[in-house]
């Protein structure tokens, strides 16, 4: 053991850095996966038809889209765990205000705008950017893998808790438990604090651009639009599979239980799959696997549509889609640190999202849309699997090198 | 990536899983409905338990089936007449307790609570 190691508190030690880091993963993407066991009971208590619980929860995805790139800066130019507590406190607070929004714009400004931006500013991309600013080069992918799939794994703790509070002590008690689990994530980003960008030089081997003109820079550069492109993609047909595929499978006979174990089986194919993907990412060039995961999912896709729809047939499915379900974030993330170095990761990572976040919310309009229209879900599977091929290929020629104004001075 | 940091996320995920399931072993012990209570609830057996057995013991508690959810040993029940529980566990059954309000919405990248996920199993 080193002195360097021995003189270092143990709170501020790698492995406990990025076991904080991922514990604050779990929670963040815990606590919002169980939004949507409230809007029966919500929706019931202030006699409000859902849609307006449901227009709350998807304010709020935009605002933790739109909240995430603005989150990077912060965490790029003040550290991650400043960051991530802000983020905490947000969060707890906008959830807490939900017991006492009884009102649709009351709904809005606390389970849309605050708990939007609490998860924007908590969020795992958040915790990426400090674990890929710790670990040396060779282990950040790995690292990437962890923590996102640790988000994963959040989603499927949360849910049956939450569920039974609910069921026993009410709503208001499930809302109540949910914000304090969110202010945990304050002592747990204690140990990010080691990582303090703020009132530091930049770092060795990384670029001395001001943020202004590093976000300006990343946009004149080509790979980095073609990624932006590839994971409006990723977010079209994930949230697409979110919102609609449970009614798609109710409309083919599949039963309640059926459509819940596919749920939980994409959960926890989920974790196994982002994990993989970090050490994939690890190994060698990151577009070629990225591209493969798009076009994997545009095939799947296509058998689903075109097999008959059975149980057997829906399983399989869940289980190979949750492979590839968040598997696009550790490569995504690998992709802009290769371009662009750390520094400025996680601001340029968040408008990466943004993009995402953009395409979730077309996946989930326009699959209820054309749904109205058509009276089928078919033309967005169809529409899911054009943008998979679409997404396969314009990743094909990244450019998987530093880009020209970020080389190290 | 070397073996070290997948022993690592073997850990990491295997303890947190370890403690999850004994928080929730805890929890499931106190959130089980008291003997008095009756209404709507779940009857839960032992996983072993077959599907005539289960029936049985709901029958002899005086419960009537709502409906069998995905798994075998857990069943819908409900019963007017207060003590259901209690009957429920004295028949067999390892608790009962109430219904979870969960629809099967997964929240993935984007988590909207759509009411035509719901309607659509009604």
């Amino acid at each position: 053991m080193t002195t360097a190691t021995q003189e270092t508190p143990w709170y501020f030690r790698p492995t406990t850095i990025l076991i904080a880091g991922c514990l604050v993963a779990i929670i963040n993407f815990g606590v919002r996966s169980t939004f949507g066991l409230f809007t029966l009971p919500i929706s019931t208590a202030h006699q409000w038809p859902r849609e307006t619980y449901s227009f709350a929860i998807a304010l709020q995805n935009l605002m933790w889209g739109i909240g995430t790139p603005l989150a990077g800066m912060l965490a790029d130019r003040y550290g991650s765990a400043r960051v991530l507590m802000a983020g905490a406190v947000l969060y707890a607070v906008g959830v807490f205000g939900m017991n006492y929004s009884d009102s649709g714009p009351m709904m809005d400004f606390t389970a849309g705008l605050l708990v939007g931006l609490g998860i924007a500013l908590s969020s795992f991309s958040i915790v990426m950017a400090a674990l890929g600013r710790l670990v040396p080069p060779e282990k950040r992918s790995w690292a990437f893998g962890l923590a996102t799939a640790s988000g994963s794994m959040g989603q499927a703790l949360f849910i049956w808790p939450v569920g039974q509070i609910v069921s026993n002590s009410g709503w208001n008690a499930g809302l109540v438990a949910l914000a304090v689990s969110a202010l945990v994530i304050i002592p747990l980003s204690v140990p990010l604090l080691v990582q303090n960008t703020s009132k530091s030089a930049h770092a060795k081997g990384e670029t001395s651009l001001p943020m202004g003109q590093a976000v300006a820079e990343a946009f004149g550069h080509r790979s980095y639009l073609l990624l932006v492109a590839g994971f409006f993609v990723c977010g079209f047909q994930l949230a697409f599979i979110t919102v609609h595929f449970p009614p798609y499978l109710a409309e083919h006979g599949i039963s309640k239980e059926i459509a819940w174990a596919a749920m939980l089986l994409i959960g926890l194919c989920n974790v196994v799959g982002a994990y993989t993907s970090g050490i994939i990412g690890g190994r060698g060039v990151k577009r070629i696997p990225l591209s493969a995961i798009y076009l994997a999912r545009a095939a799947l896709y296509t058998l689903f549509i075109l097999l008959p729809i059975s149980t057997t047939t829906t399983l399989l499915f869940a289980a190979a889609i949750g492979l590839l379900w968040l598997s696009t974030v550790p490569l995504t993330m690998g992709l802009v640190t290769v371009m662009f170095g750390t520094r400025y990761m996680a601001t340029l990572y968040g408008f990466v999202f943004l993009s995402h976040q953009i395409g979730s919310f077309l996946g989930v309009w326009l699959g209820g849309r054309l749904y109205d229209y058509y009276g089928s879900y078919d033309p967005v599977w169809w529409m899911s699997v054009a943008l998979g091929v679409f997404a396969g290929i314009v990743h094909l020629p990244i450019r998987e090198h530093r880009a020209q104004a970020f080389a190290a001075v | 990536m070397n073996g070290s940091g997948h022993r690592f996320a073997l850990i990491f995920f295997g303890s947190v899983l370890l403690i999850w399931l004994a928080g929730m072993a805890l929890f499931v012990r106190h959130s089980a409905l008291p003997p008095e209570a009756s209404g709507t609830m779940l009857a839960v057996f032992e996983p072993s338990t077959s599907q005539e057995r289960a029936v049985t013991a709901i029958a002899t508690a005086g419960g009537n089936i709502v409906k069998k959810s995905g798994l075998d040993f857990v069943w819908v029940v409900q019963g007017d007449e207060p003590g259901l529980a209690g009957r429920l566990k004295a028949a067999g059954a390892l608790g009962a307790y109430r219904e979870l309000p969960i629809s099967p919405a997964l929240a993935g990248c984007f988590a909207v609570a759509d009411a035509k996920v719901e309607a659509a199993f009604d």
